[in-house]
């Protein structure tokens, strides 16, 4: 049995690029419009298209099912704003974020934004295994910012800063960068993940 | 540190790769989902497809080859040509495309801008500027370089960012085709007056003119299209070439 995998469908954007990625490493993918149907998510991907507050939009009513869903350890992946809604809150918009991830997203401190293209991202957790260069598509212009460092568990550097671009708590991942957009590399770490995610469930 | 993005320009028409020279006399050089894929595989790190014909069969066309490449292409993909307004960029964006690059439309309405911004995100908003040198500055010139606008090319990338643009395509008309180099000059002035990323295009004729742009200009992509269509030298080969001028390249 492959593993299921939902990914959320904010109703903004195409997501073309994760569902494919993510079959070609081998799960079944389900997208769900109906945020409901989380709770019952045997591992859930939030893709990384959109902005704060209409991505969150449809996500709002399901806050609590949402923390409870990770906090019992339900493998996770949040993509760019898909990492950036596991926050309680960002600076791009008004609305509340999930709130699992303690912490705020602020503007990127940089001269030139969005911070586009290729950038290294520094870390030695298992999900990097295998991966021999740590370049990774990137597109944003704000970052995550956990109250508690340990939250971040990679890093990347921008016009002489560095900034938090990974991020785990308890199964739940967030990323910065675009696997999905980031080549044979990126295609390893979704099947670093997949193969993490199946060893839980 | 942020790499310097390399990105090979397909320019298509009625499905098929062409390049011009001087955007006149086009010659077919192939299939544009196969092509996407074999510079995937050389290390780009983007892929952009530019529609130049002008029928709206052939609009359809294009969006058919953009999810057809979408299926299998792991890095970005930026469609331009053709896109006139919020709804042809939408159907680019829906077909699989992560950027759409606007140029006429965004100067004959420059509101197309914002409103793309605020639906999909500045950064899947390209604005493409054509600029040719008119006295002692350089002139937006609009359709596919016909047509002269009056506009200050570097006034109107200041004005594209402050409308949303999340990334100037900047293409010099003079260097255009002509393979004597990116146009240092052009490139640097846009580069220096805004705080978005410029994507220098025009007058790449071998590696040499890709180290010369990111030397002495603050572009952070450099578009070619020959050099690589033509098996003048891969990608792989550029990016060895660029690293080895201390530039950082993927």
């Amino acid at each position: 049995m492959p593993l299921k995998v939902t990914v959320t469908d904010y109703g903004v954007g195409n997501l073309y690029s994760i569902c494919r990625s993510l079959e070609r490493c081998g799960a079944e993918v389900e997208v769900v419009s109906d945020m409901s149907r989380i709770a019952d998510a045997e591992c859930i991907v939030f893709p990384g298209v959109g902005a704060f507050d209409r991505t969150m939009r449809k996500l709002l009513p399901y806050r609590e099912e949402i923390v409870s869903k990770l906090e019992s350890g339900t493998p996770a992946l949040g993509i760019c704003i898909g990492m950036q809604i596991l926050f309680e809150g960002s600076d791009e918009g008004t609305s509340p974020g999930i709130g699992f991830y303690p912490g705020r997203v602020r503007p990127m401190d940089a001269e030139v934004l969005p911070h586009m293209g290729w950038n290294e991202v520094v870390t030695s957790d298992p999900l990097f295994d295998g991966v021999d260069d740590r370049m990774f598509y990137f597109v944003h212009s704000y970052r995550g910012c956990p109250d508690d460092p340990g939250l971040c568990i990679g890093t990347t550097e921008y016009e002489g800063k560095e900034f938090a671009s990974f991020f785990r708590k308890g199964n739940a991942y967030g990323t910065q960068f675009h696997p999905e957009k980031s080549s044979a590399t990126g295609r390893k770490v979704l099947q670093n993940f997949i193969s993490f995610a199946e060893g839980l469930v | 540190m942020l790499a310097k993005r390399i990105i090979p320009c397909l320019d298509m028409k009625n499905g098929r790769v062409v390049k011009g020279i001087n955007f006149k006399g086009l010659r077919d050089v192939g299939d544009p989902p196969q092509l996407a894929m074999e510079y995937e595989r050389q290390g780009a790190d983007e892929i952009t497809f530019l529609d130049i014909s002008a029928s709206l069969e052939a609009r359809q066309t294009m969006l058919d080859i953009v999810s057809e490449t979408a299926k299998n292409l792991t890095i970005p993909l930026a469609v331009g040509g053709g896109i006139r307004s919020a709804q042809d960029m939408r159907d680019a964006l829906n077909s699989g495309a992560d950027k759409v690059s606007v140029n006429s439309a965004a100067v004959s309405d420059p509101g197309i801008i914002t409103e793309c911004a605020k639906d999909f995100g500045k950064q899947c908003v390209i604005v493409a500027i054509d600029g040719k040198k008119v006295g002692d500055r350089w002139e937006v010139f609009t359709h596919g370089g016909t047509r002269p606008t009056g506009i200050d090319a570097v006034e109107w990338a200041q004005k594209v960012q402050d409308l949303g643009a999340g990334e100037i395509l900047l293409t010099s008309m003079d260097a255009d085709g002509v393979k004597t180099g990116y146009d240092i000059p052009l490139t640097a002035a846009v580069a220096d007056a805004v705080d978005i990323p410029v994507i220098a295009s025009g007058g790449c004729g071998s590696k040499e003119h890709i180290a010369e742009v990111f030397q002495q200009t603050g572009a952070s992509a450099a578009l070619a299209a020959s050099i690589f269509h033509y098996n003048e030298c891969t990608v792989a080969e550029v990016k060895e070439f660029l690293k080895d001028r201390g530039i950082v390249v993927r």
